[in-house]
């Protein structure tokens, strides 16, 4: 055992060494550690790092023969453990865990260990799946237990004592530690197992899944790897902090990932989560077209294509995925979402809860099954799907979004505001809820807290443009009509910078607002302006007919004013240069409780 | 043992988004302690006649515990029914034994077997005894079970079994001496088994639905009846996070939580769980309703109302109006009654802490009658009481409404609402000023037992009545100067209601103000003065004006002045009125300190007028006293006499015995100065009866320990021994009076001039 021990440290100090520094200046060296780590995770059928890192591998530019990294070196122990390990390994990979642990027991050498380990907790996980499965559909975490957990942690925490586990072996027992809810401990063996062994993007993957807050992740003392570039650039995307993700994934390909489909795709989430969609859309076309039998990542497409009501498209994704492979969860997502947009509502629940036999566990298919469940206005089963995604997953926002739109459905204004309020709270950056908080408290007469939760929409960037048109119709209500007029102008500011005029209400209604608060002020010039455009508009034209009429009478009578026609003021290429809105973020300081 | 349960354990409430029926019907299901009762039953069945009466009885009293309660270790069950019958205890072990340890048949053929003890002429168990639902209830989950999970079940009861021989097996190795490295490698393994050990005491196996309602109800009674003795919050949290780990869609848990975290005042996870709890009911109301929609809409409105009722809970009124609004709307679209009567009685405690009316009240009490909700009525008709009473309405009409709902409660044994009956009397006597009956109620309600004793099997009810009933019973203790059997209330209520609890506040205002009065009485100003501040905390009111007080005993008249302003000011806007009557008669010893008599008479006579139209019979005749003072020192002591009349018989009945001593006092004063006028043998005749007045005054003031009246009585008696010419009686006294002028520093204010 001491042997093999020194053999694996020295194979393992040695590759730290190669890794150290969080510089890409070298991508030989990171693309010969990329195959050699991909070899030894598929070694030890840990599958999915294997993948992750021949991914990356294959981004980088071929090597030359001679510098291909030499096969792993044998010691005595393997050579001894050698045929056991290798039976064990084909039935490992034709998943018979138990066949495969019973021929690895007494194995010394750390691969033949691990893989023994490894499939006796495999075995566990499978039996528990089963008997899920088997009996009930998809049952609530905590009522089947993998039965292996204990011993598993017993032996581990022995090895750990000892000192005798290496990086792979870390890692196993913290995915142990964690199964059984002990986070504290696992928390302390993932981040021990990727000093150790840092190119293990398993380990570090798990990490991403059990911090919860920016400041965990600042207390964490991690390796310092290239490796760490991807880790943090992974768990920014976790945390919703899509500026500096983007900043990291950005620096990636700058260091020569450029091709990498890991990162192309990661990018395309980022920008999904904050709502940029045409950007996302445009990504992952550029993924498919790269990387066309991919199935991961594609429900978030579908998602984006959802949004924008892009029926063939989406139709075409769902035959294809659906061809590719039918029984995976992001299949059966992309038919519901397919489903959901042809108002087929009862099929798209059914693609959901399939998605959810599949992989219970997958969250968001719960979400999407209360939407789905809204839609078909069965608000109780709408509430109870989307409890359960909370309970997979408590920062789910949409859950609780969905939660607060259900009781505003059912006219249940106040009590909706709590679950907005969680939404927020995740998500304290996004307009959307606080838009639905605005709304909220507008019905529920707090016009104070209504204007705050406007502004603040406003502020972090509105992304349905429709805060400032209903902050503006508050401070009419209120008769603050000087602010009303500025609110409406902002609005008609955002509308004409973005170059395209969608809403041809409320620009309208915006517009004749303006013409007769011109009026009012006796501000001729800008009313007239005002009034004809409201001319352009079906539903406003005869108002501002009338009113230019009204404008020239009362200029015959008046002085004539000054014939000089500045450009329009409430046009942007006048205006941004010298009336910015000012956004200010200050903290949103709703006077009513909040819990 | 746990993970072996769960991998048995199915649960009945099936999720998978939309179907949430009782798929197997089976609200329970084997577990090997399960079987182990089934083995004792059947035993039992055997054994039969051969049973003693005593055993029997006693086995009988065991068993209803044991199948409601938890799952249990073999070896404390073994326990528990040796403390029976020794020898039913040993054949369950032999049979448990033979199954554990023979095939899986022995086990498929117990439960064959099972089904024998309903069939025959004379069956051993009747079918819809407790026992028999029991058995049928086992019977049938055993049925249901697929073939792995009756293996599952049988390599439990193994466990089951091995693990108690296993522990007998320790006990008794541990007497053995072992030898140092096998005792290392012990130590090793007791340290990694360690935590894990202590996870498996903490979730004993899931709870079957049965169990787990059992208990949830008995914590939620004994959080309602008696916060100590249900589980400490932390604790009884754990239990509740369990229990939602195996099962989520136990919305009751979710409520209990609810419970849980007001226990503790947290805003934030009692949200929650209230939210969380409606979230839950919502699925399961609208099943259990036939007409469909009515089912989860009425859980809404009340998912609101309870909103409100948290808020107002917290002090967040304003949310707590919104949240009701919102209730009272969906209740009104869906012309829900009840509902609406409950919205109405919350809507009244929230414009209570607004402004006070009663019309709403009155409405919701008449509705609420007519809906049959007695509860609610009887709530209404305490709380139009307690108002009336405070507006002043006559004291007969309101005896005569809290009768009529007491008939009410008996009627429909709401034993809660008879204890708050009781404690309300009990207060609104002493409001009036009448100790003795206030007394009595005080203890009828103490000495009653109570209807729900017998249910839940606790003496006594640690209910907020009890609390209001004991603070009275202290002070008035307090009051007559039997000031040891005070404290030994209020230690009787610290213990009963501990310091973080609901009600606690309560007792821990009178301890302060029971403390305050002694302060004063024994002349410890600066110790009353650091009362203040504690007793500001509970009650702001009361604390500014003890606080005047203090400022007035250490004669910083303009302070107390301006302090005392303000309070009335305060009171007359908030309709305080026994508060203003304090503090006018607070007002009126402080103009007659600074020798204003003329100044106070008028407030006086204000605050009588005010004591008068409120029936505030005591604060009345302290007033009387105060007046009949103020015309003593200006010079009409035969009128003072007279209206003392009025005055003294209430305070010798009622009154505390301070106020008795200084009432005899002034009487004697008065005497003495009415004397003046008299004819000689008269004259030696008033005196004389003074003096047996100032005699009574003194008893009363060495009760409540008062050194200065004390004093003050001493000399004026001395005076008059003199003047009798009694010299052996004049100097005894003036002994006694200087032995007090030694201990006590001199009075600023005059002997006559001073009152009290």
């Amino acid at each position: 055992a001491v042997i093999g021990r020194a053999g694996a440290m020295a194979a393992a100090a040695s590759m730290v060494a190669a890794a150290g520094g969080g510089d890409f200046s070298d991508l030989r060296e990171i693309k010969k550690q990329l195959l050699s780590v991909a070899e030894r995770s598929r070694e030890r059928g840990l599958q999915h790092s294997g993948k992750w890192a021949a991914e990356l591998a294959f981004a980088l530019e071929p090597l030359p023969l001679s510098e291909l990294p030499p096969p792993p070196v044998l010691t005595e122990e393997d050579a001894r453990d050698l045929d056991a390990y290798t039976l064990a390994k084909s039935y490992f990979d034709l998943k018979e865990y138990d066949r495969a642990a019973y021929f690895l027991q007494g194995c010394k050498s750390q691969k033949a260990y691990f893989l023994y380990m490894y499939s006796r907790y495999l075995s566990g996980e499978k039996k528990k799946d089963d008997e899920t499965v088997d009996s009930l559909g998809p049952l609530e975490k905590g009522q089947v237990k993998n039965e292996a957990l204990r011993e598993l942690r017993v032996e581990l925490s022995k090895k750990h004592k000892a000192q005798e586990l290496d990086g792979f072996g870390l890692y196993l027992y913290g995915v142990v530690l964690r199964k059984l809810d002990l986070v504290k401990e696992a928390i302390d063996v993932f981040v021990e197992a990727a000093h150790v062994l840092p190119l293990h993007w398993g380990a570090w993957l798990e990490l991403c899944n059990l911090i919860t807050d920016k400041e965990m992740l600042k207390f964490l003392s991690l390796p310092d790897t290239w490796m760490k570039e991807f880790f943090l650039a992974h768990i920014y995307t976790e945390l919703q902090l899509i500026e500096e993700a983007l900043q990291k994934y950005q620096s990636l390909i700058d260091a020569g990932f450029s091709k990498s489909t890991y990162i192309i795709s990661q990018i395309a989430v980022a920008y999904h989560n904050i709502r940029d969609i045409d950007k996302a859309l445009s990504i992952f076309n550029e993924l498919r077209k790269q990387d066309p039998y991919r199935i991961e990542n594609m429900d978030t497409f579908s998602n984006l294509l959802y949004v924008r009501s892009m029926k063939p498209e989406l139709s075409y994704l769902a035959h294809n995925l659906c061809e590719i492979d039918k029984y995976r969860v992001e299949t059966c997502c992309v038919i519901g979402n397919y489903y959901s947009l042809r108002s087929q509502h009862e099929k798209a629940a059914l693609y959901f809860q399939r998605a959810l036999k599949l992989n219970p566990r997958y969250l968001g298919a719960w979400t999407l099954m209360g939407h789905e469940y809204m839609e078909m206005k069965n608000t109780s089963a709408a509430i109870q799907a989307y409890r359960h995604a909370i309970e997979v997953n408590k920062r789910d926002y949409r859950a609780w979004y969905g939660l607060g739109q259900t009781y505003e459905i059912l006219k249940m204004p106040f009590y909706c505001l709590y679950y907005y309020r969680r939404a927020h709270q995740l998500r304290p950056n996004d307009s959307r809820m606080l838009v639905a908080l605005g709304e909220c408290y507008e019905k529920l007469n707090q016009l104070v807290e209504a204007k705050k939760c406007y502004w603040r929409a406003y502020a972090v960037g509105d992304v349905e443009k429709m805060a400032l048109v209903k902050l503006a119709k508050l401070h009419e209500q209120l008769n603050e009509s000087e602010q009303a007029a500025q609110c409406y102008i902002k609005y008609i500011q955002d509308i004409y910078s973005c170059g395209e005029v969608v809403e041809h209400l409320e620009v309208s209604t915006a517009f004749r607002y303006l013409a007769q608060y011109y009026f009012k002020c006796k501000l001729w010039d800008e009313a007239s302006a005002c009034a004809q455009k409201c001319c352009a508009f079906n539903d406003t034209r005869e108002e501002g007919k009338a009113l230019l009429r009204q404008i020239l009478q009362l200029r015959n009578q008046g002085e004539t004013s000054s014939t000089d026609v500045a450009a329009p003021f409430f046009l942007p290429a006048s205006l941004s240069a010298n009336n910015t809105p000012t956004r200010r973020v200050s903290p949103l300081n709703l006077s009513s409780v909040t819990p | 043992m746990a993970s072996v349960h769960e991998s048995l354990y199915f649960n009945p409430m099936l999720t998978n988004g939309v179907v949430h029926a009782n798929v197997f019907g089976v609200r329970d299901w084997v577990t090997p302690h399960k079987m182990a009762l089934l083995v004792l039953l059947s035993e039992l069945g055997r054994a039969g006649a051969q049973l003693g009466l005593l055993e029997r009885r006693r086995l009988n009293r065991l068993l209803l515990p044991l199948l409601q309660g938890p799952d249990m270790a073999l070896s404390r069950l073994r326990k528990a029914i040796e403390e029976c019958c020794p020898h039913l205890a040993r054949s369950v072990h032999i049979r448990l034994k033979l199954m554990a340890e023979g095939e899986l048949k022995d086990m498929e053929q117990f439960f064959d077997d099972l089904s024998d003890s309903f069939s025959g002429t004379e069956p051993e168990v009747h079918k819809t005894s407790v026992v028999g639902l029991f058995l049928r209830h086992m019977i049938l989950a055993y049925n249901k079970l697929s073939f792995s999970q009756v293996y599952k079940l049988y390599t439990a009861l193994q466990q089951y079994f091995q693990k108690d021989e296993k522990k007998d097996g320790a006990d008794e190795n541990e007497m053995e001496l072992t030898n140092p490295e096998e005792l290392d490698g012990k130590m090793e393994k007791e340290e990694l088994d360690g935590p894990l050990r202590e996870e498996e005491i903490a979730c004993s196996g899931p709870l079957s639905q049965k169990q787990a309602e059992y208990f949830l109800s008995q914590q939620a009674s004994l959080l309602k009846n008696d916060e100590t003795k249900a589980l400490a919050p932390a604790s009884l949290q754990k239990e509740l996070n369990n229990l939602l780990k195996f099962n989520p869609d136990f919305a009751e848990a979710h409520y209990l939580s609810y419970l849980n975290s007001l226990r503790v005042q947290d805003v934030f996870s009692s949200t929650h769980s209230l939210l969380h709890y409606f979230d839950r009911l919502i699925l399961t109301g609208a099943e259990s309703k036939s007409n469909g929609d009515e089912g989860y809409g009425r859980s809404l409105r009340y998912a609101a109302l309870n909103l409100a009722a948290l808020h107002c809970r917290f002090g967040h009124y304003q949310q707590a109006e919104l949240a009701l609004q919102e209730a009272i709307r969906i209740a009104q679209e869906s012309n829900d009654h009840v509902c609406l009567q409950h919205c109405l009685s919350w809507l009244y405690i929230l414009e209570q802490k607004i402004f006070d009316s009663c019309v709403l009240l009155e409405h919701s009490v008449n509705k609420s009658l007519h809906f049959g909700l007695p509860y609610l009525a009887s709530l209404g008709i305490q709380s139009l009481v307690q108002q009336r009473a405070f507006a002043g309405k006559a004291a007969n009409k309101l005896m005569d409404a809290l009768k009529d709902s007491d008939l009410l409660h008996w009627k429909h044994s709401l034993s809660e609402l008879i204890d708050i009956s009781i404690a309300q009397k009990t207060a609104i006597w002493r409001l009036y000023g009448r100790s003795t009956m206030a007394l009595q109620q005080a203890q009828t309600l103490l000495s009653m037992n109570s209807l729900e004793a017998v249910n839940v099997g606790v003496q006594q009810n640690n209910t907020e009545s009890f609390a209001v009933v004991l603070c009275h019973l202290a002070e008035l203790h307090a009051e007559q100067g039997y000031f040891a059997a005070a404290s030994e209330i209020l230690k009787h209520l610290k213990e009963r209601f501990p310091p973080n609890s609901q009600h606690a506040q309560l007792w821990m205002l009178f301890d302060q103000k029971i403390q305050f009065e002694r302060a004063m009485n024994d002349g410890r100003f600066h110790v009353a003065d650091s009362l203040v501040a504690g007793i500001t905390a509970l009650n702001s009111i009361e604390g500014v004006y003890r606080k005047a007080i203090v400022l007035k005993a250490q004669n910083q008249m303009s302070e107390a002045h301006k302090l005392l302003q303000k309070l009335l000011i305060h009171c007359q806007k908030i309709k305080n009125t026994e508060m203003v009557i304090r503090v006018l008669l607070s007002i009126a010893e402080l103009y007659w300190r600074s020798s204003c008599h003329i100044i106070a008479l008028p407030v006086l006579l204000q605050a009588l007028a005010l004591a008068r139209e409120y029936s505030l019979q005591y604060l009345a005749s302290e007033t009387v006293l105060n007046l009949a003072f103020s015309q003593l020192i200006l010079g009409i002591p035969e009128q003072a006499l007279n209206i003392l009349h009025m005055a003294i018989e209430p305070v010798l009945a009622h009154g505390a015995m301070l106020d008795k001593g200084c009432a005899m006092f002034l009487v004697a004063k008065c005497q003495v100065a009415s004397a003046a006028s008299y004819t000689p043998e008269k004259k030696i005749e008033a005196l004389e009866s003074a003096i047996s007045n100032l005699n009574e005054a003194k008893t009363y003031f060495a009760k409540v320990d008062c050194k200065e009246q004390l004093r003050d009585v001493l000399y004026f008696q001395a005076r008059l021994f003199h003047t009798l010419g009694k010299t052996q009686e004049r100097n005894k006294c003036a002994m006694l009076f200087r032995q007090l002028h030694q201990e006590l520093p001199a009075h600023g204010v005059p002997l006559i001039n001073a009152f009290k």
